[in-house]
This record gives C-alpha cells, structure tokens and sequence, in this order.
C-alpha cells in the first residue's frame, strides 16, 4: 500500500526530523523509492533547511541586557518578596480561616448546649446561685439553739443575742427602764410543702413562746394558697420564734428590724411627770380659790391637764406592749403544683431552647463587646506598628536594588 | 550550568536584579535571535526581545519550574513577538532583485551574506503562525515537544506548520538552492 503524493509531500518536513511515527515513516520511504519526484523535493528541502540552518545566528546589539535592566528599574514597584510571599501563603490562611471558623463553631455550639441544659435543668443553676448564701439554706434544727430564758433580767441578752440575723440590740426586756427599750419586727416569707400544717404549727409556735396570732388571712390563686399572719410574742423569744418559724419550710425572703425606743420612753416618762406635778399645783390652787370664775378656770387647766397625762400614759402602755411582744409578720405560700401538662410539654420546650438561645446570643455579643474594646484598646499600638512596619519595608525596598 | 540558572532565578524571583541581568545576558542572544526572525527587522526586534524579558521578569514568580527555563522564556518571548508585529503590520518586505552569486571563491563572504538576505525575506514572507515555527526548529533547534509547548498548540499542528513553512521556504529560496547544490 503506497502513499499519494500529497501524502508523502505533507510528511517529507518531519522524515527530515526523524519526528515521523516508524510505521509512516517505511511508508514515506517506501513512496520514495518508487517516485522519483518526490524524492528530488525531499533533497530540495533538505538542501534548504540546511541553508537556513547555516544562517549566521544575529546576537543582541550591544547593551541590550543594559537596557532591559533600566527598563525593570524603572517599573512603578518591582516584585517583591513579600507580596509573592503572601499570594503563596494565602493556601495557608485559607486553611487557618478555616479552623478558626471551625473552633467558633465548636465554641458556639457548646455555649448553646451549656445554655440549654441549664434551662432544663435549673437545679443546677440555683445550686450555682444559692452557693454564697448557704445561711438561708441551712436552716436551724429546731431546738438546738438554747433558747433565752424569758424574763427581765438576762445580763447575757444584753450582751446580744445568739440568734443569727438578728441585729444585736442590748436590752430587749421591759420593765426595766435603765436598759435599751427596743422594738423588735420580723417578716419572713416562707414556701410550704403543704399549707394546712404549717399554719397550724404556727399557731402551736405562737402560744408555745407565750404569745398569740395577732391577725391572720388566707386566700387561694391557681390551685396554691397563701396567707398572711402577724404573730406577737414576748421580745425574749424573738429570735426563737424566727429560728422556728424558719423550719417550716423554704425561707424566701427574711427581714429583721430593732426600733430602739428608749430616748420616746424617757420623754414620755419626763413629761408625765412635769404633768403630773402641774396637776397638783392646780389642784393646791383649787383649794385656795375664793372666785367662782377661778374655780371653774382652774377647774378647766386640771381636766386639760390629765387628758394629756392619760393620753401620755396610753402611749406609754403601747409602747411598752410593743416593746415587750415583738411582731412576727409571716407569709406563707404553698409551693406551685408541678402543672399537669400531659405527656410532653411542647411550650416548655420552646421556651427553654429560647431561653439557651438568646443566653447564648447575649454571651456572644458580651463576648464581642469586650473584643471591641480590646481591639480599640489595641488600636494606637496597631496604628504605630503598621508606621514602623512601612518605614522599614520603605527603607529595605530601597535598599534592595541599591544592593 | 543549570544549578547556577536555578539558584539565579531564585534570586531573581526575590527581586534581585543582579541575578535577572546575568539570565538576561546567558540568553539575550538567543532571544533576538528569534525575534529579529519574527518580526524581520532589528527595530521591532530590539522591542519585543526587551518586552521579553521585562515580561519574564513580571512573571517570574509563576515560573514553576517544571519546564526549562530557556524553553518558558521562548514562549514569553516567541508572543512578544508575534503581539509586536500584529501591533505594528510588517513592512511588506523590500524585494531585492535575485544575485546569482558563485559559492566559494573570493565573493564567498558576500555570498554568505546574501544567502542570509534572501533566508531572512523568505522567512518573512510566510505567515507568522508559520514563521515562528521554523524559527523556532531550524535557528533555535527546538524539537516539536518543546515548539509545542511554547507555541501551546498540539503537536500535530507543529508538524504541519514547520511542514508548510518549510515547503514556502523551499519555493521562495530554489534558484539559490540548485545553483548551491
């Protein structure tokens, strides 16, 4: 099988090469040996690439590298090593961008999942609350503080009493008008497992110290009931009464207070006494009165005089009630039912994952708060180091093609 | 010495101009070579040999290394080329009328030169595509890989270019070839 000659004349540029495949190349040769024309063109071409090849090579003129290099040294801003440097980095920072994105992500998810447990589990959450406030919790076991032995005397009550919470006022009896006359009021509000004994135990604990439930009101709101109670009980069990009333249940609030009454006892004391003796010179006066208009003068000044005497000595009695029976305002709650909310509450749910949602989304923007103004903190010494970097970049960039 | 090329284009990928000078003068001549042949004359020649190598300078640092250095710096410099002279339409080349000069003798030096006269306005003659071709396989003794390579087409169609190139060669130059041969 032979080639046109077309065929071999397209393929006599690369025989001369050697660049034909073998198979194409028997071919060719095989032609030309058969075709004389095509032989002679192959010796035409061979003779002029042979001439062509044999040209003189033409070099560059003189100072051609010299005027390639003004030419680089005059390009705006040569390639630098930094600038290449950080295009080849950029894999680098892509793949650091990355896990940076990536530890975000973990952080955030992690938040979220801290959050949400907590909304689930809010035990954890008081525990963590209730921590620094353990006096609430432990509440005192009935019976184990002594309790102060009533009466008018106690020098020890004078030191201050025992009971934690209440403010150590000396003197808490009555009677005895050289000691402190103090007024003494609590409130405690308590949460009950079940309200019907703790109101009666209240009661129990009111006329056990001597003293007596001044008022009392309960109502009901949502299936858990509430009520108010004032107790009154002798000053010298106060602490006492409070420590005991604290067992009934949860405290959740507690407020103690000591008026001290002393200076109103010694004024109303004084002015008693000025009265009183203005009433027996009225009286000695009376007994000398000749006129009937002076008489009956006299006569008004005395009933003046001891209406303010008895409405000085009420006030008197009063106080000192108040000062011998403190008050107890106590308010119990009865604890909230676990709602029957069926088999799964789908409400509770939302709102919980809201709650750990938005906890979260508030942490983030703390967090991001406190990043920006670091950042503006950080700000000048950023500002001084970029100058301080582009001075020395300018500096060495310079230097390099001085080199 | 291709350790010395290495390491100097290393330093020159730095910026290092030093380094670039010494890879401008190891390959300056090659590369006018061929743009004087692209682009017919020594004007346009001086041009894009300088384009050359100011674009190679540029796109230093894209160079991998994974091809010979001379073979990317004739790519770079074969486009600069060829951009110059579809920039700037060649001059249709000046037909001087054919001397028949005897080979040999005391006319040998000018017949050398006038055998490089004709070459250069047969070269000129075939269409660019064609001419760098040749160039680039009979003055600059590339093989058909690496024309390939820089002129990135198959290399299939080098074969076929230098093939038509030549045979236009072989028409414009006959007289000169038979009276030589």
């Amino acid at each position: 099988m032979t080639m046109t000659h077309e065929e071999a004349r397209a393929r006599l540029s690369a025989l001369l090469d050697e660049a034909l495949p073998a198979q194409e190349a028997v071919r060719v040769r095989a032609h030309l040996d058969t075709c004389a024309t095509c032989a002679a063109v192959l010796e035409e071409l061979r003779a002029t690439v042979a001439m062509v090849r044999g040209v003189e090579p033409v070099g560059a003129p003189q100072g051609f590298a010299d005027r390639v290099r003004a030419r680089l040294a005059a390009l705006p801003q040569p390639h630098t090593m930094p600038a290449w440097d950080m295009m080849r980095w950029r894999p680098r920072l892509h793949l650091s961008w990355r896990g940076v994105a990536a530890v975000a992500a973990a952080a955030l998810i992690g938040l979220f999942g801290l959050n949400l447990t907590r909304q689930v589990l809010p035990e954890a959450r008081l525990d963590l609350a209730e921590e620094p406030r353990p006096a609430l919790r432990g509440a005192p076991v009935p019976g184990a503080a002594p309790a102060p032995a009533p009466g008018p005397r106690l020098p020890r009550d004078v030191a201050g009493p025992a009971v934690p919470g209440v403010p150590a006022v000396p003197g808490s009896a009555a009677g005895l008008p050289a000691l402190r006359q103090v007024v003494r009021t609590g409130q405690l509000a308590i949460e009950v497992e079940r309200f019907d004994e703790a109101a009666r135990r209240l009661l129990q604990l009111a006329e056990g110290a001597g003293g007596f439930v001044a008022e009392s009101a309960t109502s009901e709101q949502g299936g858990a009931r509430r009520g108010t109670y004032v107790l009154r009980v002798p000053a010298a069990r106060f602490g006492e009464v409070l420590q005991q009333v604290e067992t009934l249940g949860t405290v959740q609030r507690r407020a103690v207070s000591g008026q001290d009454v002393s200076e109103e006892f010694v004024d109303l004391d004084a002015r008693i006494r000025n009265l009183e003796r203005q009433e027996a010179r009225l009286l000695s006066f009376m007994d000398r009165a000749t006129k009937i208009a002076d008489l009956m003068a006299i006569e008004n000044e005395v009933t003046r005089v001891r209406g303010e005497i008895e409405r000085l000595t009420g006030r008197h009695r009063v106080l000192a009630n108040r000062v011998e029976l403190a008050t107890v305002h106590v308010e119990l709650s009865e604890k909230p039912k676990a709602v029957p909310g069926g088999f799964w509450d789908a409400g509770r749910a939302i709102a919980q994952i809201q709650g750990a949602f938005l906890a979260t989304v508030r942490q983030v923007l703390d967090v991001g708060a406190a990043a920006a103004a670091f950042a503006a903190g950080l700000l000048p010494l950023a500002l001084l180091g970029g100058a301080a970097w582009a001075i020395v970049r300018r500096v060495t960039g310079r230097a390099t093609p001085a080199a | 010495m291709p350790d010395d090329e290495s390491t100097l284009i290393a330093r020159a990928r730095r910026g290092d101009l030093d380094a670039f000078d010494a890879l401008v003068r190891a390959h300056q001549d090659r590369v006018y070579h061929l743009a004087y042949r692209v682009t017919g004359n020594h004007e346009d020649a001086a041009d894009a040999a300088q384009d050359a190598f100011v674009r190679a300078y540029q796109a230093l640092p894209r160079f991998r290394g994974d091809a010979a250095f001379a073979t990317w710096l004739h790519r770079i410099a074969t486009n600069a080329a060829l951009d110059l002279i579809r920039r700037r339409p060649a001059q249709p080349p000046i037909e001087l009328p054919p001397q028949t000069v005897a080979p040999g003798g005391p006319e040998h030096e000018a017949g050398r030169r006038e055998v490089a006269r004709r070459v250069g306005a047969a070269l000129a003659r075939l269409p660019a595509e064609f001419r760098a071709a040749v160039v680039l396989r009979d003055l600059q003794g590339f093989d058909y890989e690496e024309i390939a390579r820089i002129l990135q087409v198959p290399v299939g169609t080098v074969r076929s270019r230098i093939s038509r190139g030549r045979e236009a060669l072989r028409a414009h130059l006959a007289d000169l070839v038979r009276s030589e041969g």
